[in-house]
């Protein structure tokens, strides 16, 4: 194909207009570098199409150029760029100490009502341990006071202390009474006796003219045991009975026993 | 209009200015350019809002894509108005307007471009129509459609049955037509 031929196929024309696929648009241009001719013809279509829009402009509504130069102006600046402006600088003075103290206030807020929080935590806490400790103060007081109890007991020579020992049944077992025989007053105090089942409880008696008598029932526990009150009894014995004790004793079962 | 539009910034300089990001060439360039930009879209889409919408958005392109463009390739200007065409034809394919224009068939106004329908001129640019005398009627068809509808070389060939390579010629005739008219050569 001539130089003639080529331009006058109009492929220069779809070249200019953009119509030509990527490969013809490299061919064009390769024509164009090799052929001045060529090169000068596509100069020319193009002032052609450029004069021709311009003898057929129409003039666009003003507002489009104002929306783009602020579409641009917009694009191009940062979202938080805040620029003072001499009329209004001071209001936006205004806004960003409204938002501080805003901002301050909110912080301060949280703040305190945390702390608010924590005092009312660590007050509680305190209040349980504060109870706690009364209530342990109170279990230590009765406990000193039956200790006083029992030693004013233990040492008092109006109180006579009798000695049960080991019957054959249980030879290591022994306990003591201290009995006030002008008062009645009697008191247990267990040094060895042995586990009972659910279902069993000591029983103290009195032997009184050769008769046994109840003394109350008893369970294993540290300390004095007020026991019921006795009087003129001769000796003292401790028999293992069914819960709630027995009227009579079941003397097979006797653990200690001593005379006074 | 076209002497003093088009400016004495050359397109070489303003193209330096634009990729070093200079507002103050985009306002030139709108100034200068915008009016034959708009023209080629307001020919192709007929409601001036979206038209407006279309010429922004070019716009915003030459100014976003300036370093695409390569000047060896062409002039600035055509580059530009290539731009234009394709959005304002992807427009007017897209569902918004194809809604308006179902009832506006294009094919059927192709051929029935007359001077009344011709609006929108600058009252210092030479009608269309004037220029238009001076091409024999087969040309002008090709013409009309490629800067009235924005139709392809392709897409009329397609629409009309005449060979793509005499649509080819026939334009090519007709800008050569032309040339003297628009002072060029």
């Amino acid at each position: 194909m001539n130089i003639e031929e080529y331009i006058s196929s109009g492929v220069l024309e779809s070249y200019v207009l953009g119509e030509l696929s990527e490969r013809e648009i490299q061919e064009v241009e390769q024509m164009a570098a090799n052929h001045p001719e060529i090169k000068a013809e596509i100069r020319l279509i193009e002032d052609s199409f450029e004069k021709l829009a311009f003898k057929t402009a129409v003039e666009p509504n003003a507002a489009v150029k104002e929306k783009l130069m602020a579409a641009i102006e917009e694009k191009e600046t940062p979202i938080i760029a805040m620029k003072p402006e001499s009329n209004s600088g001071w209001m936006r003075y205004a806004a960003a100490v409204s938002i501080l103290v805003a901002v301050s206030a909110s912080i301060l807020a949280y703040t305190y009502y945390n702390n608010w929080k924590n005092t009312e935590a660590q007050l509680t806490s305190l209040i349980a341990q504060n109870q706690q400790i009364a209530s342990d103060y109170n279990v230590v007081n009765q406990r000193l006071d039956k200790i006083e109890n029992d030693f004013n007991v233990v040492s008092s020579s109006a109180f006579s202390k009798v000695t049960m020992k080991g019957t054959d049944n249980a030879p290591d077992a022994l306990a003591d009474i201290y009995w006030n025989a002008s008062t009645e007053e009697v008191y247990l105090s267990i040094q060895n006796l042995k586990e009972l089942s659910q279902e069993q409880q000591f029983q103290l008696w009195a032997i009184i003219d050769g008769q046994p008598v109840d003394a109350g029932t008893f369970n294993l526990t540290d300390g004095l045991l007020k026991m019921k009150n006795i009087a003129g009894a001769a000796a003292f014995a401790v028999t293992i009975e069914p819960k709630g004790g027995s009227v009579n004793p079941s003397l097979e079962t006797m653990q200690v026993v001593g005379n006074v | 209009m076209s002497k003093s539009k088009q400016g004495i910034i050359e397109q070489d300089q303003l193209v330096q200015r634009l990729k070093a990001r200079d507002k103050t060439a985009l306002s030139y360039l709108y100034d200068n350019y915008s009016a034959a930009i708009y023209g080629a879209i307001s020919r192709i889409i007929n409601d001036e809002d979206v038209a407006e919408e279309v010429l922004q958005d070019a716009f915003m392109k030459y100014w976003d894509k300036i370093e695409s463009y390569n000047a060896s390739k062409g002039r600035l200007f055509t580059w530009m108005l290539n731009l234009a065409r394709n959005l304002s034809i992807d427009k007017l394919r897209s569902k918004e307007i194809k809604k308006t224009r179902k009832t506006d068939d294009i094919s059927n106004n192709v051929y029935n471009v007359e001077s009344e329908n011709l609006i929108h001129q600058n009252e210092e640019s030479i009608g269309v129509k004037d220029l238009m005398k001076n091409l024999r009627e087969e040309e002008r068809k090709i013409v009309e459609m490629v800067y009235f509808k924005g139709y392809t070389q392709s897409e009329i060939a397609d629409e009309t049955g005449i060979p793509l390579g005499t649509v080819k010629t026939r334009l090519r005739m007709a800008l050569k037509n032309l040339r003297s008219v628009l002072g060029v050569g």
